[in-house]
C-alpha cells in the first residue's frame, strides 16, 4: 500500500539576493519517517527546515504539508505551524518565563486551551524529556542540554505531526549532547515524523530511516544511512565523509 | 588702603608658597627624595591662600550687591508665606507629569510598533512624526499645541489638558525611539520561536518580545520621567499653574526672588529621590539579567 507523503517538497528554490541557497530540491517524507539531512555548512540544510516552517519564503517551487501548499499566499501559515514543531540550534527559550510557562504559552494563546489542562499536558511533555522537576525553573538556571529538552517539550506541547530539528546539539557542550539525542531517539521510537539536520553521524546511522546529503543547495545523495555511509555514490559525498571520518 | 594690605600681602605669600612648593616637588621627584607629601601640602596651602583673600576681596567690593542678593534670594518670611501655595504647585506638577507619563507610554509604544511595521506607509508616518517632533524645541511645541488646540477644539489655553497633550506629543516621540531600541535588542530567534509555535505577530509581540523589551527599557524610561517632571516647568509659558508658574506669580507680587529658590528646593525634593530610585532599579535589573 502506498502511503501519502506527510511532507512533499517539489522543485524548491531559495535565493538570498544573488546567492542561490537551494536549487531544485525535491523530497517526499512519509509519516513516521526519520529523515536525516547532512552536509557541509552553507549547503542549505537549515534553509530547507526554515522554508518548511514558513520562517523563510520559498523563491520557487511548492511545499505541501499534509496536502496543504504552504507557498500559497492564501494558506494560513499560523495554522500550518501548529502541525510542524521546530527546535533551534540556539534553544530560543523565552527567558522571562519558567520552563512550564514556556511550554504552556502557545497552547493557551493559540489553541485556547484552559490553563489547568495546559499545565497538566505541559508537565507530561516535561516528564517525557525528563525535566518534570524543573517546571518552575527559569531558562537561565538550566544547563544547555536541559534548555534544549525544554525547547523540545515546548514544540511537542502543540501536538505537531512533524518535528524539525535544526542542528540542535551544535551549541551544546559535548557531555550534554547525549541527553538531547536520547530524547530525540525516544521520540523517533514513538513514531514521530522527524527531519533532523545534524552533524551527529552516529545518531544518523542509529535512528535515521533515510539520509540526504546536500552540497551547494542540491541533494547529492539520498538513501538508507548505512548505504550512504558505507558506499557513497558521489565523489562529493565521499570527500565529505572522508573528512569527517578522519576526525574520529 | 587697609583692604589692599590685607589682600596683597597674603597673595604675595601664597604665590611664593606655590612657586617654592612646585620647585621643591620637581627637585624631590628628580632626585627621588623624601618629603614630596610636604611639598604638595605647601602648594595646596598656597592655592588656598591665593583663593581666599581674592574671594574675600571680591565679596567686599560687591558688598552692596551681596546684601541685596541675600535679601532677594533667602527671605525667610516670604518663603514661609509662599510655601503652601508652592506645595500646591508641586502637587499640580506631579499630577501633570504622572498623567502625561501614562499617555506618553501608550502613545510611545504605539508609535514604536508603527515604526517597525512592515507596511512602508505606516512606518514612514511614524518616522516623520518622530523626526519632526525631535527636531523642534519643546517650548515651541507647547506654544503651537496650546494655540492650535484653542482654535481647533476650543480648549482653555492654560488648561491641564493642553499641558498634558503638549508634553505627550513631544515625549512620545523620544520614548518611541527607546521602545524601538528595546524591541530591536531582543534576539530575532525569540520572534521566530514564538511564530514557529503558531503565534501571530501581535501575540508574539505581546507575550514574548514586549515583556523582555520593556524590562530592558525601564532605566532609560525612568530617566525620561525625571526629565518630563522638570520639563513641566515649561508649561509656565502658557500659564499652567504648575510649580514654576506659581513661584513666578508670587515673585511678581512680592518683588522678591525667594519663591524661585523655594521652587528649586521643591523640585530637588522630588527629582533627587527619583534619581536614586532609578539607579537602584537599574542595579536590580542588571543583576537579574
Amino acid at each position: 500500500m502506498k502511503t501519502e507523503p506527510m511532507i512533499s517538497i517539489v522543485g524548491l528554490y531559495k535565493r538570498f539576493g544573488h546567492h542561490e541557497v537551494l536549487k531544485n530540491v525535491n523530497i517526499d517524507i512519509k509519516p513516521s519517517e526519520v529523515l536525516v539531512v547532512v552536509g557541509p555548512s552553507g549547503s542549505g540544510k537549515s534553509t530547507i527546515l526554515r522554508c518548511i516552517n514558513g520562517l523563510e519564503h520559498a523563491t520557487g517551487g511548492h511545499i505541501y504539508i499534509e496536502g496543504t501548499d504552504i507557498t500559497d499566499p492564501r494558506t494560513d501559515i499560523n495554522e500550518v505551524r501548529q502541525k510542524v514543531g521546530i527546535v533551534f540550534q540556539s534553544f530560543n527559550l523565552f527567558p522571562h518565563l519558567t520552563a512550564l510557562k514556556n511550554v504552556t504559552l502557545a497552547p493557551i494563546q493559540v489553541k485556547n486551551i484552559k490553563q489547568e489542562v495546559a499545565n497538566e499536558k505541559a508537565l507530561q511533555s516535561l516528564a517525557k524529556v525528563g525535566l518534570k522537576d524543573k517546571a518552575d525553573a527559569f531558562p537561565a538556571h538550566l544547563s544547555g542540554g536541559q534548555q534544549q529538552r525544554v525547547a523540545i517539550a515546548r514544540a511537542l506541547a502543540m501536538d505537531p505531526d512533524v518535528m524539525l530539528f535544526d542542528e540542535v546539539t551544535s551549541a551544546l557542550d559535548p557531555e550534554l549532547v547525549s541527553e538531547v539525542l536520547d530524547t530525540m531517539k525516544a521520540l523517533a521510537r514513538e513514531g514521530m515524523t522527524m527531519i533532523v539536520v545534524t552533524h551527529e553521524m552516529g545518531f544518523a546511522k542509529e535512528v535515521g530511516d533515510r539520509l540526504i546529503f546536500m552540497d551547494e543547495g542540491e541533494i547529492v545523495e539520498d538513501g538508507k544511512p548505512v548505504d550512504v555511509f558505507t558506499n557513497p555514490q558521489h565523489p562529493r559525498t565521499r570527500e565529505f565523509f572522508s573528512k569527517i571520518l578522519s576526525h574520529l | 588702603m587697609g583692604i589692599c594690605a590685607f589682600t596683597v600681602l597674603p597673595v604675595v605669600g601664597a604665590v611664593l608658597a606655590i612657586v617654592f612648593g612646585s620647585v621643591a616637588r620637581v627637585k624631590i621627584k628628580r632626585y627621588d627624595l623624601e618629603g614630596s607629601g610636604l611639598a604638595r601640602a605647601g602648594i595646596t596651602m598656597g592655592i588656598l591662600g591665593l583663593a581666599i583673600p581674592l574671594i574675600a576681596l571680591f565679596l567686599y567690593l560687591r558688598r552692596d550687591g551681596l546684601r541685596e542678593f541675600i535679601s532677594e534670594f533667602f527671605n525667610w518670611e516670604i518663603l514661609k508665606g509662599a510655601m503652601p501655595y508652592l506645595l500646591q504647585g508641586l502637587l499640580y506638577t506631579i499630577k501633570v507629569a504622572a498623567i502625561a507619563e501614562v499617555c506618553i507610554l501608550v502613545l510611545g509604544l504605539i508609535i514604536a510598533l508603527m515604526r517597525i511595521s512592515r507596511s512602508k506607509v505606516i512606518s514612514t508616518i511614524a518616522a516623520v512624526y518622530i523626526d519632526v517632533v525631535r527636531g523642534l524645541p519643546l517650548l515651541l511645541q507647547i506654544l503651537l499645541v496650546s494655540f492650535g488646540l484653542y482654535y481647533l477644539l476650543g480648549l482653555k489655553q492654560s488648561g491641564i489638558t493642553t499641558g498634558i497633550i503638549a508634553l505627550t506629543v513631544c515625549y512620545a516621540a523620544y520614548e518611541a525611539e527607546i521602545f524601538r531600541a528595546g524591541i530591536a535588542s531582543i534576539h530575532k530567534g525569540q520572534m521566530e520561536a514564538a511564530r514557529s509555535l503558531g503565534m501571530g505577530y501581535l501575540k508574539a509581540m505581546r507575550f514574548v518580545i514586549l515583556p523582555q523589551a520593556v524590562r530592558r527599557v525601564i532605566p532609560p524610561l525612568s530617566n525620561e520621567f525625571v526629565a518630563l517632571l522638570k520639563d513641566t516647568a515649561l508649561l509656565s509659558v502658557i500659564a499652567v499653574p504648575e510649580l514654576l508658574q506659581r513661584a513666578r506669580e508670587i515673585m511678581g507680587n512680592k518683588f522678591n526672588e525667594t519663591p524661585l529658590v523655594g521652587a528649586a528646593l521643591l523640585y530637588l525634593c522630588v527629582t533627587i529621590p527619583l534619581m536614586f530610585l532609578v539607579r537602584y532599579v537599574e542595579k536590580r535589573l542588571a543583576k537579574g539579567d
